[in-house]
């Protein structure tokens, strides 16, 4: 059974191997890491080869006595390499790289060969969608040695952590292959089986940015009521006193004791304040509006569920490598602001809200959908005539 | 252990749902004899690779049941001795020819020492040792053949199957298979061709089934399927040698209502003859029998140019076959075989 797992390993190796793309690929990571270690820091700003770029070039003062150089390629390695490079342009060019096995697998003249041997159907597809990870593990893994390499060297100190990133990203990679196997086993063809796996990618897209616009509405307009409930209370507050400031010059007149405190009506703090009645109003109107939020939020998320969650899993690497409050206190993300208090608040919360997700939901729940959609291909490749 | 290799019995096939049912296979009953060369025939469309893709389990059967290799059909230690050759095979095209069979050899469970060797011996084998090194992307069609072969064998199988063994090879090529395919034999390995060039497998089957249809409509020796079937050739000088035999002529052989009017007639002591331009066929290997015949021949001035047996060929019998099979008279299903 070894034998058999490994011959096949080898030769989906052999087969990547043989395929001009995967040296392509190998050569874009490597110009990818090279343009990464040409950027460098100094006491008067940022470098690029051998140009000096003025401090305050991306905003904020960087130096190397305000971001020390490890600091920077790990801000770089979060901000660039991991949204850009590994999120979408490694993982489209593993997927036109893998597309084929399948297609190619089951194709006349070859899958007789391989079946007339003693293996069985669903070891032999689950083996070659492992051969299809090994060629992601083995991409970022050149990827990840070379950017740890120049951290270590260029940055003065290691960062092992940039390792996370193979995991991470193969299990965010194997989602999408599962769904290319399925569709490359139905179609039997690469073309068809990439195009698409490349709009449920989209779907998946979609699904994602609609469930963070739900998220982030309703953490502004949860931000919002709670900016109306507060000016609310500031204003029957403030009627409030002014009302017992009244009441006390009255009892002052008469000689009689102030009052410490005092528990005006409705009637009394409108017609102190007339404000008062459309505030109220406001804030009926934005709990309405909360609670609809909710709903849209929650719905959206339940459906979520399902599909697998691409960028989440990616964003694991950033909650797992990025020290943001390092980072916030060099002035590189952007502290609250106190005009923009609402605003900021509800950003605030939205980035904590997604940030709060259980592993297992992020994790688990596109594991479980990996593991249907092979479960299903599985069944189809088990009972299928070649 | 049992004589024979594979045994099935009633073996269905149907393809396709609701609109597009295809009964490729309508019970198929077959044995093939250890230690022998069998040969499938039939037309495009017969079952032929059907049934072999059966065999090799690429195929789930409808119907029926059977075994390879004294196991029931599937059985993964039964396969571990199977050898095959796909038709139109596909090859691993980044391979080398040595990565092909030992790769082969390790689906088929081999140790690496093992695969190693038998790589070795081959390459020899298929007079591939000089390319096994170059990718299969860069080999002709009859060196794909070869390696295709090759790694059929690798597993030191029992049985080795093969579909369309000589397609796309050249004469010389062709010749090498048929030396292969005797040491195979030779060996005490059964081998099952699937072909529908007659020629070839008549130069080396021991055994075929014609299949026609979805069924198996004739099986045997070709001695057996030939016997009754050898007759004596006489060439004359003339063309019209049925008239210099007239008078020992008898009758026409009973027909039935509806055939064509027949060429063949019957002779006083009882054989058929027949006339095709300057020949007579005489319907017997009686060298006493067709004395009748010449001596009427010279009786009336004609002159014997040859005499001599025919043995019918494969692509006779399969020919009659096929022909008794779609004659008005049989049998027949209501949808015909996988196109």
């Amino acid at each position: 059974m070894i034998t058999q797992t490994l011959a096949l390993l080898v030769d989906a190796y052999r087969e990547l191997c043989a395929k001009k793309l995967f040296w392509i690929t190998m050569g874009l990571s490597g110009l990818v890491v090279l343009a990464f270690a040409m950027v460098g820091i100094n006491e008067q700003g940022i470098t690029l080869l051998w140009f000096q770029l003025p401090a305050e070039a991306f905003g904020a003062r960087m130096t190397s006595e305000t971001l020390p150089p490890g600091l920077l390629y790990r801000f770089m390695f979060s901000s660039l390499a991991v949204p850009i490079w590994l999120s979408w342009v490694a993982v489209i060019l593993g997927l036109v790289s893998t597309a084929g096995m399948i297609p190619d697998l089951i194709q006349g003249g070859t899958i007789e060969a391989v079946l007339s041997r003693p293996i069985g159907r669903v070891r032999l597809l689950l083996t070659k969608f492992v051969g299809g990870l090994l060629f992601m593990a083995l991409q970022v893994g050149v990827f990840s040695a070379l950017v740890f390499i120049v951290i270590g060297l260029r940055g003065g100190s290691w960062a092992p952590e940039v390792f996370l990133a193979v995991p991470i990203v193969v299990a965010m990679f194997s989602y999408l292959f599962a769904v290319c196997v399925l569709l490359g086993l139905l179609t039997r063809s690469t073309v068809a089986a990439l195009l698409l796996t490349m709009l449920f990618w989209m779907v998946v897209f979609v699904v994602n940015t609609g469930d963070n616009i739900a998220v982030s509405m309703h953490e502004q307009i949860k931000a919002d009521l709670r900016l109306q409930q507060s000016r609310l209370e500031r204003m029957e507050r403030n009627a409030t006193q002014a009302i017992l400031a009244e009441r006390n010059e009255q009892r002052a007149e008469q000689g009689l004791e102030p009052l410490a405190e005092i528990r005006p009506t409705d009637d009394d703090l409108i017609a102190r304040d007339p404000r008062i009645p459309s505030r109220r109003d406001t804030i009926r109107s934005a709990q309405s509006s909360e609670r609809l939020a909710s709903r849209w939020r929650q719905g959206i998320y339940i459906g979520k569920s399902v599909f697998p969650k691409t960028q989440e899993t990616i964003g694991l690497l950033e909650r797992w490598t990025v020290d943001r409050e390092a980072l916030a206190q060099l002035g590189i993300m952007p502290e609250d602001d106190d005009k923009m208090l609402a605003q900021r608040q509800g950003q605030q919360a939205t980035a904590e809200a997604l940030h709060a997700r259980s592993l297992w939901w992020v994790l688990g729940t596109s594991f479980v959908f990996m593991a249907v959609v092979l479960g299903v291909s599985a069944v189809i490749f088990q009972r299928r005539d070649f | 252990m049992s004589d024979m290799v594979v045994s099935v019995q009633n073996l269905e096939k149907r393809y396709g749902g609701m609109g597009r049912k295809v009964h490729a296979l309508r019970g198929v009953t077959m044995d093939v004899p250890r230690g022998s060369i069998f040969g499938l025939l039939g037309p495009n469309g017969a079952g032929k690779s059907t049934l072999v893709k059966i065999l090799i389990t690429a195929v789930k059967r409808s119907g029926g049941g059977g075994t390879v290799l004294g196991r029931p059909i599937g059985n993964k230690d039964a396969l571990r001795k199977v050898g095959y050759l796909p038709e139109h095979h596909n090859l691993p095209k980044h391979l080398t020819g040595r990565q092909v069979i030992e790769f082969f050899g390790a689906m088929s469970n081999m140790p690496r020492a093992e695969r190693k060797r038998r790589a070795d011996e081959l390459l020899d084998l298929v007079k591939m040792r000089d390319w096994h090194k170059k990718k299969v992307g860069g080999y002709s069609k009859g060196m794909r053949q070869r390696i295709g072969i090759a790694q059929a064998l690798v597993s030191d199988p029992d049985l080795v199957i093969l579909d369309e063994p000589t397609d796309g090879v050249d004469p010389a090529g062709r010749r090498d298979i048929r030396v292969m395919l005797q040491r195979m034999r030779d060996d005490g390995r059964t081998v099952f061709i699937n072909s529908h060039l007659l020629g070839e497998l008549e130069l080396v089957c021991d055994t075929v089934a014609i299949m026609h249809k979805g069924n198996v409509v004739s099986m045997g020796t070709i001695e057996q399927l030939t016997r009754g079937m050898q007759r004596y050739e006489v060439e004359v000088d003339r063309p019209d040698p049925m008239s210099l035999v007239e008078t020992i002529v008898q009758r026409a052989p009973r027909a039935s209502e509806g055939d064509a009017p027949s060429r063949t007639r019957v002779l006083a002591t009882g054989e058929t003859i027949e006339a095709r331009e300057n020949r007579l066929f005489v319907g017997t290997t009686d060298a006493q029998a067709i004395q009748p015949v010449l001596d009427a021949i010279r009786a009336k001035g004609g002159v014997i140019k040859e005499v001599r047996t025919h043995r019918p060929s494969l692509e006779d019998l399969f020919m009659q076959a096929v022909e008794q099979d779609d004659s008005p008279g049989a049998a027949r299903g209501k949808d015909g075989g996988r196109p």
